[in-house]
């Protein structure tokens, strides 16, 4: 089938009626556009679209083709202009999420399978990938009888996430905790590190990581960072906790791992909710800890941002640890202060 | 040649290869094929691939190549742009001695 002639169209979210030409296209093949994407690529025959796909970050997502145009090589040709797009970005790391009957065609671009659901596939493709990244781990095995973990986002650090990190560090003899490294929270990932690291320097047993491409990722776990339907979050939180269980706990012997109970966040909640069920079938014992309180009063870290969006950062102190608080009150984090008040952020 | 950065060639496209080598310092050239022709040509692609590296004289990469067919002259041209894309070279060709492996 010749289809030289289509004409190729790339465009980021701000032009409006091509988006949503490409929103109409892909819903009638039951689709959704991603809500991040940073760049869609779409092929038109004279007015109709041929094929579109996007990319988030290091992710190609929203990919389909008219089914005039299936099976004609049209697929190769946009996956083509994809990969250049990411190249030119400098990410040689690609993620892609598809269904599992699409395994195959995409191993075929060089993609890899890492994790799966019943519903979906996680595959990869370049360097570094999943096998780099575990040996990179492994150097930061520590021996002990019980290795716990616990996963964090701390935006920002809290007397709650302290509490739970001191309760598992006393009931471990190693602890690996991970931050969440994806810069989609309100704190950037290397102050979240840096306070947690500050905060909890009198815990000799306990080591902070960098969580990276592979847990808690918008690579890995999409919908953690955007409202999405809930059948997609826990789709999302499956993929992300086989991932962990495979890769992650095996290359530091990780047994337990432990995480706060979820009030507020259905997000969160749902993802505990999968750990529970899935955690065990990898050998792995789930520990869900009630929050902690004060007076009643249970501490998060999004009252914090809330406290602080409202201007009334001084009734936050109660809720930080001494290394929160003294960044708070720093030059740097005017800044954040600032976009705190500007904006409503889930995480 | 010294891979310096990531470097690409090619497309999905039918008869085509697409390679990506990345730098691999002290760990020798490692390839990792897909070939819709695995079976019949997967040997003699990954010959290719080898020997056009060695005569440009790069001895470190980690080559990822995913071929929908591609004849020889093809893979040959493909990493040959893909290393001097990598190895960042983008003047000063050494045409001469690339013309003697074609003919």
């Amino acid at each position: 089938m010749d289809f030289a002639h289509f004409e190729e169209i790339i465009i980021d979210t701000s032009d409006k009626s091509e988006i949503k030409e490409v929103v109409k296209f892909l819903d009638s093949q039951n689709l959704l556009l991603d809500k991040n994407v940073d760049k869609t690529v779409i092929f038109k025959d004279g007015k109709n679209i041929a094929a579109t796909g996007s990319i988030c970050g290091k992710s190609l997502r929203s990919i389909a083709v008219s089914p005039f145009y299936q099976g004609g090589g049209v697929i190769n040709r946009l996956i083509t202009k994809l990969i250049e797009i990411e190249y030119q970005n400098d990410n040689h790391h690609i993620f892609i999420f598809t269904k599992p009957q699409a395994k195959e065609s995409f191993s075929y671009f060089g993609f890899n399978e890492i994790a799966s659901s019943e519903s979906a596939v996680l595959m990869e493709k370049g360097l570094p990938d999943i096998s780099d990244y575990q040996k990179n781990l492994k150097k930061s095995f520590v021996d002990g009888k019980v290795i716990s973990s616990i996963v964090m986002n701390c935006n920002p650090f809290t007397l709650g996430h302290l509490y739970l990190i001191e309760k598992t560090s006393k009931e471990s003899d190693i602890v690996h905790i991970f931050i969440v490294e994806e810069d989609k929270s309100t704190f950037p990932s290397d102050i979240r590190l840096h306070l947690v690291k500050e905060g909890t320097k009198h815990l000799k047993n306990v080591y902070i990581h960098k969580g990276g491409d592979y847990i808690i990722s918008s690579a890995t776990f999409p919908s953690y960072f955007i409202k999405d339907a809930d059948a997609l979050v826990a789709s999302h939180a499956l993929i992300d906790i086989d991932l962990f269980g495979k890769y992650i706990a095996p290359s530091l012997k990780i047994t337990k791992r432990y995480a706060g109970n979820e009030p507020y966040c259905k997000v969160t909640s749902i993802y505990n909710d999968v750990m529970e069920r899935i955690l065990p079938e990898h050998g792995i014992e789930f520990i869900k800890v009630d929050r902690k309180e004060i007076k009643g009063d249970i501490i998060s870290a999004s009252k914090v941002r809330a406290l602080i969006k409202e201007g009334k950062i001084n009734e936050a102190e109660k809720y930080l640890p001494e290394s929160t608080w003294t960044f708070l009150n720093s030059n740097e984090a005017k800044a954040i202060i600032e976009k705190i008040k500007e904006t409503i952020s889930r995480h | 040649m010294e891979l310096k950065k990531v470097g690409a060639a090619g497309t999905y496209e039918s008869s085509d290869i697409y390679v990506t080598l990345f730098p691999n310092e002290g760990n020798g050239i490692e390839i990792l094929l897909k070939s819709s022709v695995e079976k019949q040509f997967g040997t003699q692609i990954r010959k290719v691939i080898r020997e056009t590296l060695e005569k440009l004289g790069v001895k470190d990469a980690k080559v990822q190549a995913e071929d929908t067919g591609a004849l020889d002259c093809i893979i040959r041209a493909r990493v040959e742009t893909a290393a001097h894309r990598a190895a960042e070279i983008t003047e000063n060709f050494n045409w001469e001695e690339l013309d003697k492996w074609t003919n």
